[in-house]
C-alpha cells in the first residue's frame, strides 16, 4: 500500500478497462467505500459507477462486504489481483510451452474474460479455431483440455464462500451435443450455467517458482543438474504441500529410475550419484540429506533457496546501481553480520577513504544500516562506542520492492506518453490498415492497395518503425521487472 | 704480574660473561652467573659485569625483583655523538619502539618534554640521520618516528599494497582479475579432462600456494608477494561472488571458480533500477518519466 503501488494500479486499470474503472479503483483503492461515497466523491454518474464495479467484480479486481450498519455494501480494491495481471503474457507463455495451442487458447480467453463458465469457453474457443479443424472433433478435444487443466489445478471455480476447498476443483457437466445446438444458433439453456470458472494463480505461480529454481541451478551448475532439480521439485509434488518451506524427505532411488527410464541426459545416468551428492555439499545448501534408507532420502529447502536466491539479486543489484566495489562491500558485510569498518578496510582491499565513501553512499540508500554501541561508562578512550555495518535484509526487500514499482510506473507512464504523442501517427497506420485489409479480403489487390500503403509515407515509417520497437523494448522491461517482483515476494512468502 | 694475571682474567670473563648473554636472549640472573662461571670471584665477575654494563654491551632489567643483564649488540648500538641528555633519552624511546615507529605525542607523554623542545630534539636528530620519520597509512597525517636504519614494518607502511601511503588500487585489481582468470583456466581445464562432475569439481580448486606460483611467473608484481597476499586477494575474488571458499581437512583454503545463481535481476536492466536520483522522480517538476533524458537516451540505443 504506497503511493507508487497506487500508480501502477491505476495506470494498469487505465491502459486495460479506460478512465472510468480507473477512477472508481483508485476511490476504492485508498478507501473501501460505499457506493454513495463512490458517486460523491468520483463526480462520475450511477449508471457508470455501477457499471464499473461490476466489471471490477466479474474481473475478481474488487470485492465487497456488507457494512457494519446492515445495509450498504463496502466495496474494496484486490491489489494483488490486479498486478497479477501483468504477469498474465508469462502465465500464457508457460502454459504453450507445457501444453500445445488449443490449451493456451483456453487459458487465454478465460484470462481475457476473468471468469466464464466451461461451456461459454468452449464455444468461444470454437469459434476461433473452427477454420482449422473439425468442429466435432475440436469440441471433445477442449473438453478433454480444459478438464485436464482443472485436473492439474491451472483452473478452479470461481470461490464462493458456499463452497468447500475440495469441490473447487470437481468436474464441471459439459454436454457437448447441447454446445454444438448453440454453435448452429439454438439458445437453450446449458447443463453448466451458473458454475463459473476462472485461473488459479497459486498454481501459475508454483511453476514460474520452479521454472525460476530450475533455471537459477543450470546456470550455477549446468544442464544436467539443472535436469535433476526438475525431476527432484516433480518428485516432492508426490508427498509435500506445494508452498511449505522443506520438503518432505525424497527418496533419491525413485528420481534415479525416472532418469534411467527417460534416457534424455546420458550424462546425468551415468554420473547420478555425483550429481547428487554435489548439490548436497555446495554451500548453498539447496537439498539436505534426512536419512540413509534406500540410496539416501534429501529433503528440498524450497525457504533457503530463496533466501539464496534474494541475496544474490539484492547483491546483483548494489553491484549495478553504484558499482562492484560496493557489492563487494555489501557481501562482505553480509557474510560477517555485523562489522566495523576498519575491519571492512582490511578486507576488501580498497582505499580507505573510498570504502568509507561506499559505506556511507549504502547507508544513504538504505541497503545498510548502522548500529553504534557504547562502550561502558568505565572505560576511558578515544573511541566511546563501536560502528557497527548491518543489513537488515527484509528491509532492504521491501525497499528494492519500492523501487520495482516506481520503475514499472515510470516505464509504464513512458509508454503512454509515447503512444499520446504519436496518436495521429498510430491511428493513421490503424487506418490504413483496416482499409487495405478490408480490399484483401474483399480479393482487390494490385496497384490499388498499393496506393493507399503508400498514403504512410516513408519517414513516417521509420518513426511508426521506431515506436514499435521502443513499445517492444518497454514491454519486455515491464515483464523483466516483474520477474524481479516475483523473486522478491516469493522470498517474502517463505520468510 | 699479578694485575697482568687480573687482566687477562678479567678478559676472560667478560667473554664467557657475553657467551652466557647471546645463549640466553631473555637475560641472565645473576645466580645465572654464578653457576655456569663457578671459579671465578663474584667481586671478579662483578667488575667485568659493570665494566659491560658500562660499555653498553649488556643492559640491565629488573623482572619480578631479579636483575637481569642482557646481550646489546654492539652494531645496532650507536653513539648519540655530540648530543645532550635530551637527545639521549628521545633517543631509547624512539629506539625501544622498533620498526613499529612511535608516535611523537607518545614520545612526549614518555618523555616528559615540552613541545617546543622535543621538535627541537627530533629534527636535530633527524638532520643527524639517526631517526628518520615515517608517514602511517592507518591515518595519512600521523607521523611516526623510528631508527634511521630500520625498514618500516608492514602495520606502518600497509605491506605490498601500498606504495609511499597510497593503496595501489590498480595493483590490486589486476590481480584480482589474474586470480579468477586462474581459477577460471583451472575449472575450464578440469571439464575439458572430463572424468565426471565430482572430478571436475575436484579438480577446478586451487590453494592459495598454487596461485601464488601462477601469480610470481606472470611476473606482473614488482614487489614479491607472500601467500598471504595472495590469500587477501582470493578473498576479495570470492567476495565478488566469482569463487567460492572451502578448507581442506588440513585446514587450507581451497579457491574454486564458481557460476552465480541468476542473470543480472530485470530492475538493473532499466535505467530507473539504476538512477542516482529516482527518489526526487515524480510526475511533475523537472525530472520525469516523460521527458526523462536517461530514459530517452536508452530507449534510442
Amino acid at each position: 500500500m504506497s503511493l507508487q503501488q497506487r500508480n501502477v494500479i491505476k495506470l494498469i486499470l487505465v491502459e486495460r478497462f479506460g478512465n472510468v474503472i480507473a477512477d472508481v479503483g483508485d476511490i476504492i483503492f485508498q478507501n473501501p467505500s460505499s457506493l454513495y461515497t463512490i458517486v460523491k466523491s468520483a463526480d462520475i454518474p450511477l449508471s457508470k459507477v455501477k457499471e464499473a464495479l461490476s466489471v471490477l467484480i466479474k474481473y475478481n479486481l474488487a470485492t465487497f462486504k456488507l457494512n457494519t450498519d446492515a445495509i450498504t455494501a463496502i466495496y474494496s480494491l484486490n491489489v494483488k489481483n490486479i498486478l497479477l495481471m501483468l504477469r498474465f503474457p508469462k502465465f500464457i507463455n508457460l502454459i504453450k510451452a507445457k501444453f500445445d495451442e488449443s490449451y493456451e487458447i483456453l487459458v487465454e480467453e478465460i484470462l481475457l474474460k476473468g471468469c466464464l463458465t466451461a461451456s461459454e469457453l468452449i464455444i468461444k474457443v470454437t469459434k476461433r479455431l473452427q477454420e482449422q479443424k473439425n468442429v466435432n472433433i475440436l469440441l471433445q478435444e477442449l473438453k478433454d483440455n480444459f478438464n485436464s487443466l482443472i485436473t492439474a489445478k491451472y483452473v478452479m471455480r470461481l470461490s464462493l464462500q458456499s463452497l468447500k476447498v475440495d469441490e473447487l476443483f470437481l468436474l464441471p457437466n459439459i454436454d457437448l451435443k447441447e454446445i454444438l445446438a448453440v454453435l448452429n444458433g439454438g439458445n437453450d439453456t446449458l447443463p453448466d450455467a451458473g458454475v463459473y470458472w476462472t485461473i488459479n494463480s497459486d498454481r501459475f505461480h508454483q511453476d514460474l517458482r520452479d521454472q525460476l529454481i530450475v533455471n537459477s541451478v543450470t546456470n550455477k551448475f549446468d544442464e544436467n543438474m539443472g535436469e535433476l532439480m526438475r525431476l527432484l521439485l516433480q518428485q516432492m509434488y508426490v508427498r509435500t504441500d506445494p508452498w511449505v518451506s522443506s520438503s518432505n524427505p525424497i527418496p533419491i532411488l525413485e528420481v534415479k529410475e525416472i532418469v534411467k527410464k527417460r534416457n534424455t541426459h546420458p550424462q546425468l545416468v551415468a554420473f547420478f550419484e555425483q550429481y547428487v551428492a554435489i548439490l548436497e555439499q555446495d554451500v548453498t545448501g539447496i537439498i539436505r540429506k534426512v536419512g540413509e534408507a534406500s540410496g539416501g532420502s534429501f529433503q528440498v529447502e524450497m525457504k533457503h533457496i530463496f533466501t539464496q536466491l534474494t541475496w544474490e539479486a539484492v547483491e546483483e543489484i548494489v553491484n549495478e546501481k553504484f558499482d562492484s566495489k560496493a557489492s563487494r562491500i555489501f557481501r562482505l558485510v553480509k557474510s560477517r553480520h555485523y562489522i566495523e569498518p576498519e575491519q571492512i578496510q582490511n578486507l576488501v582491499m580498497i582505499p580507505a577513504k573510498e570504502v568509507k565513501r561506499i559505506l556511507y553512499m549504502l547507508l544513504e540508500e538504505n541497503f545498510l544500516v548502522v548500529n553504534e554501541l557504547k562502550r561502558s561508562a568505565t572505560s576511558l578512550g578515544p573511541s566511546k562506542s563501536f560502528t557497527l555495518f548491518h543489513i537488515r535484509l527484509t528491509q532492504v526487500i521491501r525497499t528494492m520492492i519500492e523501487l520495482c514499482f516506481k520503475t514499472l510506473y515510470n516505464i509504464m507512464m513512458r509508454r503512454c506518453h509515447e503512444k499520446y504523442l504519436n496518436k495521429r501517427l498510430i491511428d493513421k497506420k490503424h487506418r490504413v490498415d483496416t482499409i487495405t485489409h478490408g480490399m484483401r479480403a474483399q480479393g482487390i489487390s494490385g496497384d490499388s492497395v498499393l496506393d493507399i500503403e503508400e498514403m504512410i509515407t516513408p519517414p513516417e515509417n521509420e518513426i511508426l518503425e521506431r515506436i514499435g520497437k521502443m513499445m517492444k523494448k518497454l514491454s519486455l522491461t515491464e515483464i523483466e521487472i516483474d520477474d524481479t517482483m516475483f523473486l522478491l515476494e516469493m522470498y517474502l512468502m517463505y520468510e | 704480574m699479578q694485575e697482568e694475571d687480573s687482566g687477562e682474567d678479567n678478559t676472560f670473563n667478560e667473554d664467557s660473561i657475553l657467551e652466557l648473554a647471546k645463549s640466553k636472549p631473555n637475560g641472565i640472573s645473576n645466580n645465572d652467573i654464578k653457576n655456569e662461571i663457578p671459579n671465578v670471584l663474584p667481586e671478579m665477575w662483578t667488575k667485568s659485569v659493570n665494566k659491560l654494563l658500562k660499555a653498553g654491551t649488556l643492559e640491565l632489567f629488573k623482572d619480578k625483583g631479579v636483575l637481569l643483564y642482557k646481550y646489546k649488540d654492539p652494531s645496532t648500538k650507536t653513539e648519540v655523538k655530540g648530543s645532550d641528555n635530551e637527545e639521549k633519552v628521545v633517543y631509547k624511546i624512539i629506539e625501544e619502539a622498533g620498526n613499529k615507529g612511535i608516535w611523537i605525542r607518545d614520545i612526549r607523554f614518555k618523555s616528559n618534554l615540552n613541545m617546543t623542545q622535543l621538535n627541537k630534539v627530533l629534527k636535530s636528530l633527524e638532520t643527524k640521520k639517526f631517526i628518520k620519520a615515517v608517514k602511517s597509512v592507518a591515518a595519512s597525517k600521523k607521523k611516526v618516528y623510528m631508527l634511521y636504519n630500520l625498514e618500516p614494518d608492514s602495520s606502518v607502511t600497509g605491506g605490498a599494497w601500498y606504495q609511499d601511503q597510497d593503496f595501489e588500487s590498480e595493483f590490486v585489481d589486476v590481480l584480482n582479475q589474474q586470480c579468477y582468470r586462474f581459477l577460471d583456466g583451472k575449472r575450464e581445464a578440469a571439464i575439458k579432462l572430463g572424468g565426471g562432475p565430482l572430478m571436475c569439481r575436484n579438480r577446478s580448486y586451487a590453494s592459495a600456494h598454487d596461485v601464488h606460483k601462477f601469480i610470481s611467473e606472470l611476473g606482473i608484481s614488482k614487489v614479491q608477494l607472500s601467500v598471504d597476499d595472495i590469500e587477501s586477494i582470493l578473498y576479495t575474488v570470492v567476495l565478488d561472488n566469482k569463487a567460492e571458499r572451502t578448507v581442506n581437512p588440513s585446514g587450507e583454503y581451497l579457491y574454486r571458480a564458481i557460476n552465480p545463481f541468476l542473470k543480472s535481476p530485470g530492475i538493473v536492466r532499466t535505467t530507473c533500477g539504476i538512477c542516482p536520483i529516482v527518489d526526487r522522480c515524480a510526475d511533475s517538476g523537472l525530472i520525469n518519466p516523460k521527458s526523462c533524458k536517461y530514459l530517452t537516451d536508452w530507449l534510442n540505443d
